[in-house]
């Protein structure tokens, strides 16, 4: 997201999901669309039916690459490599919209730079895909008169992630595909409420709404509102800088509320290690997480059926959470779960519902201001909405007038990945979702019919390495990097190319995060999930 | 129309001859399947064309199986058209429901949604309200029969490639309540990984629907990858009807050929 | 008899597709789509489908939970909630507020990563709050 912001001003899905049905060309990188958010994925369906262009860049080949006019497999983490060598083309063959550049964008020079002195040559040369496939790329997601970028974390999660997004933020206002209908920037949030716990500053630099703590005026605002004299300045750690902290032994108390990093994480010994080492660790969640069984209290929250609340989806769309039955056992709704430990505190809370919570919220946040619970019967409502009669907002930027002014052209160099082969650790190895799954299993390995479909996790592996290495499909292998090693069942399939391994990371006990590298981006500090070096060997 | 349905849903509440009747109401700004139980809740009553006629049907006879599962002495109401009313004469032949147990409310479709479904029997042996139109012709099926036998099966595979075994079409369908299932045995198709086993997965579940499906069209509708699902079954069903003389749901005591032991028919 | 289908947000991937929770007397029964969701409309993946089968699940955690010799015991609201307090104010006292981090959530609702965050700033008075946007 640090990303889109730095580039648009807003870090988030430019335009709505409806909208890729208008879109006549669809450029998906670093997204398994069909399995990690499926309803987008039918919105692409219908364009293809429609007419639309699918182009796809991914080192595996998904389900919906099968579909693609073309499809390219370029090589784990060289995905500004290959975008450059796409604007490359775009600014040879002069199909670039100046006119929006012109109007509407600033530092086009020092961007133009970078790529007049990049080649199509180097392009190719690292990324793996020809000259021919990336000039095609190219021609096709130019000549649209909507075009629509779609990632993930294909893109995001490596050492360069926020390069990679400026890159795609770049490629979209070279050809003016932004602030209409059918096109711009579309991130694919992994969790249901990634968009809405970051616009309600779960964050350390932010209040709600991406309200700065170091300004003045914010924090006098929210320290009225919240009725304390004054609130820190000083901006926060981000979650790997809290690991670092514990080990230099400032940071001594966490509190993880409905999340699981010894198995989302990456390179899970060493958070394990960490978690252990605090002198309180409190977990609030629903089942007993690896994360959990480490704490020092545990306290027992409810399921999203056992709750009223909003969630905020990948387009900004604000939708309500409905109670449907009462709390398992003695477990308590987690904000009453907050407001009795800060009552216990000593702050006090007096909340009688969510929903005088959402109204604190509307109050002091100005994309919210315009929502309340009687506005969200229906579908929903899109932030930015500002006031109680505004319409909501299904697509920002509109006509080129970005959030931030003019949008900005970051000038970026390619990088490469943070962990390279050599001849111990030949293979490289990514990370992702299967369709039966959600993150680290928590739910989905508790529900009956999810856990039938797939019940463990798996390898897989191309059929030449598989021969290279005498191993046949279903038998177990020996994975290890740099920091740790696992077993896992191998599935031979050509989603993967030759030297490039991929595993699912659902699995506590062929928990993948024991080998990630925790190496992450200097700017949005996420870890590098998708390049990791590793050795394999017949178990 | 919707006036006299509650009128005769109220009837029905107030002398206590159900316990409850299933329906549709509106609440929270959509429309919603629900259970009527007092007389005072039926302002709510939707017939489920919230923008077009028959935009927001539900899967009402899975409701009334759900309930009669766990309460199998009590009479239920149920709002039917003329595909629901077909899916229950096809439940009372394959004993998932006792007919002395259901109360059908029915009403017509209107030719708007005859025609959208292309519908063989667009209203209930014996509505509560609306006009009886006539059966419509199947377009849609006679346009892909009029491919070539290579071009149809390309277009199939196509089709069914999208698949990403949501398992929608079976989870929506008031025909689907076996509670082992086909489509989960591992020696037909194999599970892990996407695009599911093709035409395995779709063709097996068709077959499964020949003597079933009273084309009500949910399962294209849920369908996450548009796949013409309806037009598949229409094509098993117009085979049981071309080899038996068999339609699902159409007579109310009528055996399925496909479950009845004896001699082989004449052809 | 009481059967109902709540109409609520899916609480998996970020699609935020809208369906109904069935339940009839207190126990979840299933899940359908909703015809009038504006990102669904009436469709749903596979883990959409299914996502009323892990909430009452056996293994869920009924009562809080506390440390005791090594093990997790299980113990009242107001134990758990006094060990926590009393713990918090000797760490913020002794190490100063920024010694305590918060874990926010992408999973809760938007209304619990408020007050979380609300919590971490306003009672602890630290900004250490982040969650797992970047996973």
């Amino acid at each position: 997201m640090a990303g889109l912001a730095a580039s648009f001003g807003s870090g988030a899905m430019t335009n709505a999901i409806c909208e890729l049905e208008q879109s006549d060309t669809i450029f998906i990188i670093g997204s398994n669309t069909a399995t990690s958010h499926p309803l987008v994925a039918t919105r692409i369906f219908r364009a293809i039916e429609k007419g639309a262009k699918l182009i796809v860049a991914d080192p595996r080949k998904n389900q919906i690459a099968n579909f693609a006019h073309l499809y390219v497999r370029h090589k784990p983490g060289t995905d500004v490599a290959l975008l450059n060598g796409m604007m490359k083309v775009i600014l040879n063959k002069g199909i670039s919209d100046d006119k929006f550049i012109a109007e509407n964008t600033e530092d086009f020079e020092a961007f133009k730079q970078v790529i007049d002195k990049f080649t199509l040559e180097e392009a190719s040369n690292i990324s793996g895909v020809s000259e021919e496939d990336i000039k095609n790329l190219a021609k096709v997601y130019a000549s649209a008169d909507n075009a629509s970028i779609v990632y993930c974390m294909g893109i995001t999660q490596h050492t360069n992630g926020v390069n990679n997004v400026k890159t795609l933020a770049n490629l979209s206002m070279l050809t003016g595909n932004i602030g209409k209908p059918g096109t711009g920037v579309n991130p694919l949030r992994g969790q249901n409420n990634v968009q809405g716990a970051c616009d309600m500053g779960g964050l350390p630099n932010v209040y709600t709404g991406y309200q700065s703590v170091t300004l003045g005026d914010a924090n006098k605002k929210f320290a009225k509102a919240w009725g304390v004299e004054t609130l820190p300045t000083k901006i926060g750690l981000t979650l790997p800088e809290m690991f670092s902290g514990i080990e230099n032994d400032e940071v001594k108390a966490i509190w993880v509320m409905g999340e699981n990093p010894v198995v989302s994480d990456p390179d899970a010994n060493h958070v394990k290690k960490a978690l252990e080492k605090l002198e309180l660790l409190i977990v609030q969640d629903i089942f007993l997480t690896p994360t959990a069984r480490l704490a020092d209290v545990v306290l027992p929250g409810v399921s999203f059926a056992e709750k009223d609340g909003t969630f905020s989806n990948t387009e900004r769309r604000v939708t309500r959470v409905r109670k449907a039955i009462d709390p398992v056992g003695e477990s308590r709704q987690d904000w009453a779960i907050i407001q009795d430990v800060s009552n216990a505190f000593g702050y006090e809370m007096n909340y009688e519902s969510p929903e005088e919570i959402f109204d604190e919220i509307a109050d002091i946040t100005p994309s919210y201001a315009g929502i309340s619970y009687e506005r969200l019967e229906g579908p929903g409502l899109q932030w930015p909405c500002p006031s109680k009669g505004h319409p909501g907002t299904p697509f920002l930027h509109k006509d080129g007038k970005f959030t931030r002014g003019k949008g900005l052209f970051h000038a970026i160099d390619y990088r490469p990945p943070a962990e390279k082969t050599d001849n111990e650790y030949p293979y490289l190895m990514t990370t992702g979702r299967v369709y039966a799954h959600y993150h680290t299993g928590t739910m989905t390995r508790n529900s009956e019919s999810l856990d039938f479909e797939i019940p463990e996790g798996f390898l897989e592996l191309n059929p030449a390495d598989a021969q290279e290495l005498g191993i046949s499909d279903g038998h177990k292998i020996k994975m290890a990097s740099r920091r740790g090693e696992i077993k896992t069942k191998v599935m031979i399939t050509d989603r993967v190319e030759k030297g490039v391994v991929f595993m699912p990371f659902h699995f506590e006990e062929t928990n993948v995060n024991k080998l990630t590298n925790p190496a992450y981006d200097p700017i949005a500090r996420i870890p590098e999930f998708k390049v990791c070096a590793v050795k394999l060997e017949k178990a | 129309m919707i006036d006299t349905i509650k009128q005769k849903i109220s009837g029905l509440l107030s002398d206590a001859s159900v316990k409850g009747v299933v329906a549709l109401k509106t609440a929270n700004g959509h429309v919603t399947p629900c259970v009527f139980q007092k007389e005072d809740d039926l302002d709510m009553l939707s017939l489920g064309d919230m923008q077009a006629s028959g935009d927001t049907r539900y899967p009402l006879n899975k409701v009334l199986i759900t309930i009669a599962r766990q309460y199998p002495d009590d009479v239920f109401g149920v709002l039917v058209r003329g595909c629901d009313e077909r899916g229950l004469y096809t439940l009372y032949r394959l004993n998932q429901l006792d007919p002395d147990k259901v109360v059908p409310i029915g009403f017509c479709c209107p030719e708007e949604l005859a025609k959208a479904c292309e519908c063989k029997k667009p209203y209930p042996d014996d509505p509560v309200a609306g006009e009886k139109t006539k059966e419509i012709f199947q377009n849609r099926m006679e346009e892909i029969e009029g491919m070539d036998i290579s071009k149809r099966f390309s277009f199939w595979m196509d089709q069914f490639s999208k698949c990403i075994k949501c398992y929608g079409c079976r989870n929506i369908c008031s025909m689907c309540f076996c509670r082992e299932c086909s489509l989960e045995c591992e020696d037909l198709v194999s599970k892990g990984s996407l695009p599911v086993d093709i035409p395995v997965f779709h063709l097996t579940r068709a077959m499964h629907m020949a003597d079933r499906c009273i084309d009500c069209g949910l399962c294209e509708e849920a369908c996450p990858s548009d796949i013409p699902l309806r037009v598949l079954y229409k094509k098993t069903s117009r085979i049981m009807n071309a080899e038996f003389g068999f339609t699902s749901g159409i007579e109310k005591q009528e055996k399925s050929p496909l479950s009845m032991l004896g001699p082989a028919p004449d052809n | 008899m009481d059967y109902r289908n709540t109409l609520t947000t899916c609480t998996y991937c970020g699609c935020g597709c809208n369906l109904f929770l069935e339940s009839l007397d207190g126990r979840l029964t299933g899940t359908i789509p909703c015809k009038t969701g504006p990102v669904n409309e009436g469709k749903l993946c596979i883990k959409g489908w299914n996502v009323h089968q892990f909430v009452q699940s056996g293994k869920r955690l009924t009562k809080p939970l506390l440390r005791k010799n090594r093990k997790l015991e299980e113990v009242s609201w107001d134990e758990a909630l006094d060990f926590i307090a009393s713990r918090l104010k000797h760490i913020k006292a002794a190490d100063g507020p920024d010694a305590v981090g918060f874990f926010a959530s992408a999973k809760v609702t938007n209304e619990e990563n408020y007050l979380m965050q609300k919590f971490a700033r306003a009672a602890i008075g630290t900004n250490n709050v982040d969650h797992c946007a970047r996973l």
